[in-house]
């Protein structure tokens, strides 16, 4: 019976199917390819995005308060395991781009500097969505929200390299378009002890503008264009995951109704902004990020 | 092995954390409690208790990770004050309402703008509808027992609720008053480790409380925090028991009988209060004091069983509530739990050291005069009464 | 249970896939499997027809057909 194939499925890749994200979210995409990487011996806590509705699905022990408490709940739950003896357990702490970018901000990086044994991890679908589609701090240059109607006007805050600044054992972004680069670093994330931070964008049809079917296929070209360039600073050094033939950003932007309102000179300085980007990131490719 | 020595409050409170082995101190220094997290760690540090002290960034932080922690199944020990408390508000209406039983020291003081870093309660009484344990205490040793006594309170299993231990900031926090600190395996033998039943984060045993509508979360904690009045009270005469010191629950009554008005006090001036009250008593007045100790739960029926044996009863305000229906905090549950009291007494409202001023003899003998003129006279004179306004002089 | 409602449904033409496992891979709510065939099979309890299979099987084996049809 299919169903009971796909119930022992469920119960196996540690989500139950049907959760209540929009079609074609990246959220619960995320999730999946996390947890299989992460497996049974973990406790998630976090709050915050939308893609928290993926969370409710989710096989292993979870627990949330609000989006303005990210890396602090599981810092005394990590505390509470080495008090009980249980180190072993790994314990994961998300947060949204709203949480982790802006009303958790200085909590993210408390836990940085106190080097908590935590992977803090950013899904970021780019603005607050789950109430409504409001800006965020992450929210791309350009970008269409209800609180930036003719675009944002400002960048978008680079967290991972925030956080790098910190010097913490493990940074990384991530695409859940490239899953097995992703559960590759969640992997080695797991055996590092100390605060490592993985920063994933996520896709979101609603917030984005674009047919559900594309998400895959529209944050391959985030990555693709180097808008969302995927790299790793292990012990300061970076490292890059991917140096993919770079295709022009327009390809990304075009696919989205969220840069419908772009100017050409605006295109051109997102061109120029990610070009710069990609230009320093490979000139800074085996050596030290931090100072 | 028990000792005692003149102790000021932030080290007795270090002392009552220590002895109810509180696994994880998150917490963040505030003037007056800072002597209290610094007592914590480096009785951590040298190895006397044995727990994570997490120096966290700010008190909003230092309250999730309490409930992180202690939904795990740790047992959680923090403290704050003043702008402190209110910075973690948000986070404070979690314990309650997740039912966790998390210990903490609110060390009273004054809110900002209007005040500087001296005591009084506004800072804690504005976190009073959120469904904490609040209990007032008098001096160091209060402070130690109570702690010891909020860990079993709010860990019994019909209970589940936070406890915060309130003391003033400066009068008690850092003023050193004769304390005997337990013996460690006597506590242990009156303090079972931590488990909550209703939670657990471990992989295979996962367990959250079960989907509850909100209305039936609501009423459960409040009847849990109706249930604890009794719990608070047999707690009381069991440590006194145990360890031979009692507080009488939530309410006390000092050199009450016979007497016609009485005072009622809550935190240090109480000390205070009981001098005066004798001196009083001795000339012939017919004076008493009630020591308010717990202000959550309200101790409603206790107050309207004892209220109507007196003719004049002053609530002694050390706190503010602007724009209220008439006085301070106090003043208006007393009204309220009175109301529907057929003999209650007269009701006097005072507000007196606020933003942590004295709180003189010479102004409790005042309080005391006015309420005994209350109840000769059978009429109140002032319904809210600022004592501090008044040039009254200094020595009694 | 909340009820899913969807406008399209995916259908797989099993001669023309390739199991390559994309369609499983990429499913955002792990709706999609291979069975023992290596042939994708879907959950249609709780299937959203969102297209993402359909968009990513290399060799176009997946339709997005009206609901019901599948």
């Amino acid at each position: 019976m299919i169903s009971e194939k796909f119930d022992r499925r469920y119960s196996d890749i540690l989500i139950q199917g049907g959760t209540q994200c929009c079609p074609g979210c990246g959220g619960p995409l995320f999730w999946r390819i996390a947890l299989e990487a992460l497996g049974p011996e973990t406790i998630v806590y976090g709050d915050g995005p939308c893609a928290m509705c993926a969370l409710r699905s989710i096989k292993v022990p979870f627990f949330a308060i609000h989006f303005s408490f990210i890396a602090d709940g599981a810092t005394g739950i990590s505390a509470a395991m080495r008090a009980k003896g249980r180190e072993d357990i790994t314990i994961v702490s998300s947060g949204g781009d709203g949480a982790t970018g802006d009303i958790s901000f200085g909590k993210v990086s408390a836990a940085a500097e106190r080097n908590e044994n935590i992977i803090q991890i950013c899904i970021d679908n780019e603005a607050y969505m789950n109430t409504g589609i409001q800006k965020s701090g992450l929210t791309p240059y350009g970008a269409w929200t209800t609180t930036t109607p003719t675009g944002k006007e400002s960048n978008k805050k680079d967290i991972p390299l925030i956080v790098a600044a910190h010097k913490v054992p493990y940074v990384a972004t991530a695409s859940v378009a490239y899953p097995r680069d992703l559960q590759a670093k969640l992997r080695k994330a797991k055996e590092i002890k100390g605060f490592k931070y993985i920063h994933t964008v996520i896709p979101c049809p609603t917030g984005w503008r674009f047919d559900p079917a594309k998400a895959v296929e529209v944050t391959r070209l985030g990555v693709d264009t180097w808008t969302w360039p995927l790299y790793e600073v292990e012990k300061g050094v970076l490292k890059m995951s991917r140096r993919p033939e770079q295709k022009p950003v327009t390809e990304y932007l075009k696919a989205q109704g969220r840069f419908r309102g772009l100017k050409e000179q605006q295109v051109e300085h997102i061109q120029a902004e990610v070009d710069e980007r990609r230009r320093n990131l490979l000139a800074q490719e085996g050596k030290s990020l931090t100072l | 092995m028990s000792f005692t020595r003149m102790m000021e409050g932030n080290e007795a409170a270090a002392w009552g954390a220590k002895l109810a082995r509180a696994e994880v101190v998150p917490a963040y220094p505030i003037t007056p409690q800072t002597e209290l997290i610094s007592n914590l760690a480096t009785l951590i540090a040298d190895g006397t208790m044995k727990a994570e002290y997490i120096k966290v960034e700010g008190e909003h932080t230092a309250m999730a990770a309490a409930v992180g922690a202690s939904v795990a199944g740790a047992r959680v020990f923090t403290a704050s004050s003043s702008q402190g408390i209110a910075f973690m508000e948000e986070a404070l209406w979690q314990p309650p309402g997740r039912r966790l039983p998390i210990v903490m020291c609110m060390v009273n003081r004054t809110m900002g703008p209007l005040g500087g870093l001296r005591p009084d309660h506004t800072d804690s009484l504005l976190q009073r509808d959120l469904g904490w344990i609040q209990l007032y205490c008098e001096n160091s040793q209060e402070v130690l027992d109570t702690i010891l006594m909020g860990y079993k309170v709010g860990e019994d299993r019909d209970i589940y609720l936070p406890v915060a231990v309130c003391y003033d900031g400066y009068f008690v926090s850092a003023t050193a008053t004769p304390t005997t600190v337990p013996d460690q395996a006597q506590v242990d033998a009156w303090l079972p480790p931590y488990r909550h039943e209703w939670y657990s984060l471990l992989p295979g045993e996962f367990k959250m409380p079960p989907p509850q509508s909100f209305i039936k979360m609501r009423m459960g904690l409040e009847d849990a925090l109706q249930r604890s009045k009794k719990v608070i009270e047999a707690v009381d005469r069991d440590y006194k028991r145990r360890f031979g010191r009692g507080y009488d629950g939530l309410l006390e009554e000092y050199n009450c009988d016979g007497a016609e008005a009485v005072i009622m006090t809550m935190g240090s001036m109480t000390g205070t209060a009981r001098d005066v009250v004798d001196i009083m008593r001795a000339k012939g007045k017919r004076i008493g004091l009630i020591k308010m100790r717990g202000f959550r739960p309200f101790p409603t029926e206790e107050l309207q069983r004892i209220a109507s044996k007196y003719k004049a009863l002053a609530v002694v305000d050390r706190n503010n509530s602007f724009g209220s229906a008439g006085g301070g905090i106090v003043s208006m549950e007393v009204a309220r739990a009175l109301y529907s009291v057929p003999d209650r007494p007269l009701l006097l409202n005072f507000h007196v050291g606020l933003s942590g001023t004295d709180v003189t003899m010479r102004q409790i003998e005042y309080m005391c005069k006015e309420t005994l003129k209350a109840a000769e006279t059978g009429k109140v004179k002032k319904v809210v009464d600022w004592v501090e306004a008044h040039d009254l002089g200094e020595v009694m | 249970m909340s009820q899913i409602v969807r406008a399209f449904a995916p259908k797989a033409d099993p001669d023309k896939c390739t199991s390559c496992g994309n369609c499983q891979l990429y499913c955002p709510e792990g709706t999609v499997m291979l069975d023992e065939n290596k042939k994708p099979i879907f959950d249609y309890r709780y299937c959203k027809g969102c297209g993402v299979c359909a968009n990513e099987c290399p060799v176009h084996a997946i339709e997005m057909v009206k609901e019901g049809t599948q």
